[in-house]
């Protein structure tokens, strides 16, 4: 029924407003809708890519901004394999609170989730963080960066399919059979059967 | 020459025959074409009075032409003479039009005369609905066409007159009804409240009506909500309900908006006509914002919500970054009530909006016909909840409800872990039951708010909660490791007795840790099932609750309920962990010393020896005892699939040790014969105390053994590659002759000859 060999979950987090939903929808629609409303709680999309003449469908969680969701959107980190976290270029405040993220994602996800630091609205002219700002932010942080327009469609393609080849990587590296009885290590990213977990 | 001359001879012949053939086909020919004339002269009269009957045809042809031209003239004729007619019929028909027209338009000449003069009366006769009927009938008609009308007659002064005096009219009555509705809502008369509300619509007061209306009724409920509000909050401690009195309260004042919609939906649509219940419901809504708003605040503030969950968020962190130090805590017992009142009001919450979405919407259904209309209205519907104070409140008491919950959940698991106790005569301890008690009651209590989101959440602490915390702590437990027996008493009682000189242990001490192996092994089997049936019984619940989930929505939920199957997957690893814990203290110890006495008997026997031997305690006999010995200290106290799993192991390390040993022996041919035996003894002893066949973990020994029971090298053959007896060996050539050589009375050169 299903002919994908991956699953990857990828969870958006980030302050209200960013454009996580927008991200989501014109990679997986191609759309850009305008005024669009207040994510509840969390949404959740599906978009099948091939990497490498391999099937990899990505389950993408667009989770809402706003502190009142919060219980909800925490307990979706555990299973990520990939979160991208999202700030408005033009707008200092949503930068200023990347590092209130990090906390909740250290304390939340697992310590081998692939993170990926990413301004959007990169279309507009009121710039008030500058690329390289957020780029030794994301160096730091030992994130990828990329700055995106979810208006233009300017790399939300590319930042999708690069945290899809990364996983990928990642998930041959680690689906490398390595039993041992006496020193398992709990390591969630790949034990998770949910995860990198080989179907077919 | 000769021989030319002979051909021409020939030739000539042949020419001859080809003209006698020739001939006698033209000759048939002949007489073919005889016989054809012959038949057509028989003809010639049929043909003939065939001719003569057509021609006296001619002169009636002619006539019936005539005839046929003649109707064609007239049926031309009548064609343009109905044509003639319709066109009348037409001009008739406008006509027509245009008279009935006319009348609408004296009626309405008619008509406003009466009304002018009877909106007078009326009025001043104190009666409104007459007035407000004229004025209806006045608003009925085509302004603009009276306005035409006005500029057609001679009379014109009368008809502009009668017209003024409506307009006037319907403003006085505008004006009066206006206030006789604000009278009759600042006096409470019920009755002259629905009298004048009925009014409003036949002066075109639609939207005012409504507005008024709602007005009042919002202040009837903010009464009622206020009062419920009041005894609620002096509830006492003692009554029955105090546990849930706000969500009661909200109860109380969702069922009273209800009630509210209900009773005046069937007046709104008489009066007002279908459509219009939307407008109706958004003046309402402000009440219900309000009064939530207030019911919540009032909730938090007895219920103490924000210092519960800033104590919670507090210990969480304490407890990740692990300093230790104690906080004051909160019992989740003491949470548990509080929790399921949250879940409650979270549910009436939702409960009304869904009633109010299917109202609005089947309202519209019947009200509004154009599709653009309908979508426009529906996104305004979407809009007022979306932003309404009753789904920002709704949202709250959810976020509440999850981080209490999931507080309930983490402290409820830790405390089972913490008072785990093993009963004598059962496999495994309490913590299991209580585990699972604890997650499904919080997963059913979050199916019981009636939010997917809720259930998703709760799910996916359900799986962090087991797959961290509980089965971490088994994996703990099998990490102590399974004290291994001793091998003899003279051992035991000396490791024993340095033990408890030096304090180091009590005696019974390795009793308890091997129970407490066996009982954490035995809880990962079973939690494995009670996993499945967990999953089991609330999808159906989920199915209950939630009947009609979209695809969007279904796929949320399974992508979370996949995560409980990763706890499965955790469990078995736990298990495995076990097992190969039990293997490497509890079976190699013992079976590779069973197996080596194996060496102490010579296979190379006579006649006598081997009656000897059958006659006494042989190799395998012991081995038999010993090992149900072994077994039967398992067989009761593991579950069935450990036991089973545990047999697995240990075959695999007895058949291994086995061949080993065999490979270190001389046979002769009565050796053979004893080892077949022995080997077919063994695997049927294993074979009767498991569900699975140990045919399979056999098979190497048994075809080892087989080789050695030959009488001769050459009986290889009759097994090996295309005999008819051949079997699938799981031996290699080299194996096979390894094995052969064993045999002390085969010749090696013969083995060596062998072609396998």
């Amino acid at each position: 029924m299903d002919d994908y060999k991956f699953l990857f979950k990828v969870v958006l987090v980030g302050n209200a407003g960013v454009g996580k939903t927008c991200l989501v929808r014109r990679f997986t629609q191609g759309l850009f809708p305008p005024g669009q409303g207040a994510t509840i709680g969390v949404d959740f999309m599906i978009k099948t890519v091939e990497v490498g003449n391999e099937k990899v469908k990505l389950q993408i969680w667009d989770t809402a901004g706003q502190e009142r969701f919060r219980s909800i959107t925490q307990s979706y980190y555990r299973s990520a394999h990939a979160l991208i976290l999202v700030y408005d270029i033009s707008c200092q405040p949503t930068f200023d609170c990347l590092p209130d993220w990090l906390r909740e994602i250290e304390e939340y996800a697992s310590s081998k989730v692939l993170r990926v630091l990413v301004g959007n609205k990169i279309d507009r002219d009121d710039r008030e963080i500058p690329t390289q700002v957020g780029e030794e932010f994301a160096e730091r942080h030992n994130m990828y960066f990329l700055e995106t327009s979810a208006k233009e469609s300017d790399n939300v393609e590319r930042l999708f399919m690069q945290i899809a080849e990364d996983l990928m990587k990642q998930a041959r590296m680690t689906n490398v059979p390595r039993y041992d009885p006496n020193n398992y290590n709990v390591d969630p990213a790949s034990q998770d059967s949910g995860c990198c977990s080989r179907l077919n | 020459m000769s021989e030319a001359a002979l051909a021409d001879s020939t030739s000539y012949a042949d020419i001859e025959r080809q003209c006698q053939e020739e001939l006698k086909k033209l000759k048939v020919d002949e007489d073919t074409l005889l016989a054809d004339l012959n038949a057509m002269l028989n003809q010639r009269t049929y043909i003939e009075d065939k001719i003569k009957g057509l021609s006296r045809l001619i002169p009636t042809l002619k006539v019936m032409k005539h005839e046929a031209e003649e109707l064609v003239s007239t049926i031309n004729g009548i064609s343009e003479s109905s044509e003639k007619i319709s066109s009348k019929i037409r001009q008739l028909d406008s006509a027509r039009g245009h008279v009935d027209e006319c009348l609408v338009r004296v009626n309405d000449l008619i008509d406003l005369e009466i009304c002018s003069q009877g909106v007078q009366q009326a009025i001043l006769d104190l009666d409104y609905e007459k007035g407000a009927a004229h004025v209806h009938r006045f608003l009925s008609m085509d302004q603009s066409l009276l306005k035409k009308t006005a500029n057609d007659m001679n009379n014109m002064s009368n008809m502009l007159k009668s017209v003024r005096t409506l307009q006037e009219a319907a403003a006085q009555l505008r004006a009066i009804v206006a206030h006789k509705f604000n009278e009759a809502v600042e006096s409470e008369d019920l009755g002259s409240v629905e009298r004048f509300f009925k009014v409003f619509p036949l002066l075109g007061m639609h939207e005012e009506g409504i507005k008024n209306f709602c007005t009042f009724l919002r202040t009837k409920v903010a009464l009622t909500a206020d009062k419920n509000l009041k005894s609620a909050i002096s509830t006492s401690l003692t009554d029955k309900r105090y546990a849930i009195v706000y969500a009661d309260t909200l109860t109380l004042l969702f069922e009273g908006l209800a009630r509210v919609i209900d009773t005046h939906q069937p007046l709104l649509e008489t009066y007002y006509g279908p459509g219009r219940l939307l407008s109706a419901v958004s003046i309402l809504q402000q009440e219900c914002d309000k009064q939530v708003k207030r019911v919540v605040q009032e909730w938090s503030k007895t219920r103490q919500i924000q210092k519960k969950i800033q104590q919670i968020s507090e210990h969480s962190r304490i407890t990740s970054s692990a300093s230790g130090s104690k906080l004051e805590k909160s019992d989740p017992k003491d949470l548990d009530i509080l929790i399921g009142e949250i879940s409650l009001m979270h549910f009436r919450c939702e409960l009304y909006i869904k009633f109010i979405e299917r109202k609005a919407l089947a309202d519209m259904e019947i009200g509004i016909s154009e599709a653009e209309q309908k979508n426009k209205l529906s996104k305004v519907l979407e809009q007022l909840i979306l932003n309404s104070e009753l789904s920002q409140s709704k949202h709250e008491l959810l976020s509440h409800y999850l981080r209490l919950e999931q507080y309930f959940m983490e402290e409820s698991v830790a405390k089972a872990v913490n008072i785990d106790t093993v009963e004598l005569s059962f496999q495994t301890s309490s913590m299991v039951d209580d585990t699972f008690f604890i997650v499904r009651k919080c997963i059913r209590r979050s199916i019981s708010t009636g939010s997917l989101d809720g259930i998703c959440v709760t799910i996916n602490n359900a799986c962090r909660v087991l797959e961290n915390d509980y089965c971490d702590v088994l994996k703990a437990r099998l990490k102590q490791g399974y004290p291994s027996g001793y091998l003899d008493l003279t051992q035991a009682y000396n490791v024993l007795q340095n033990s408890i000189q030096q304090g180091r242990l009590q005696p019974g001490d390795t009793e308890q840790s091997r129970t407490a192996f066996i009982v954490a092994l035995n809880n990962a089997d079973s939690s494995t099932e009670y996993i499945t049936a967990l999953v089991d019984s609330i999808i159906k619940e989920i199915e209950g609750a939630c009947p009609n989930m979209n695809s969007k929505e279904r796929g949320k939920l399974e992508s979370c309920l996949s995560g409980i199957s990763a706890v499965s997957a955790r469990l078995a690893e736990v298990i495995e962990y076990g097992i190969q814990q039990l293997k490497s203290t509890a079976i190699k110890p013992r079976i590779n010393p069973w197996m080596d006495t194996f060496l102490n008997f010579s296979h190379q026997l006579t006649e006598d020896e081997l009656s000897a031997y059958e006659a006494g305690e042989s190799f395998v006999q012991t081995l038999i005892m010993n090992l149900e010995t072994l077994l039967s200290s398992f067989r009761d106290i593991l579950t069935s699939n450990n036991y089973d799993h545990f047999i697995k192991v240990l075959t695999l390390e007895v058949t291994q040790r086995f061949e080993k040993v065999v490979m270190k022996t001389q046979f002769n041919r009565l050796g053979g014969l004893v080892l077949d035996k022995e080997v077919r003894s063994l695997a049927g002893y294993i074979t009767s105390g498991t569900y699975w066949s140990a045919r399979d973990q056999f098979a190497r020994l048994t075809q080892i053994a087989t080789i050695l029971n030959f009488d001769q090298i050459e009986e290889i053959n009759d097994y090996w590659g295309n005999a008819d007896d051949a079997i699938t060996w799981r031996l290699t050539p080299t194996e096979v002759k390894t094995v052969l050589n064993l045999r002390s009375d085969f010749r090696s050169e013969d083995i060596k000859r062998l072609r396998l």
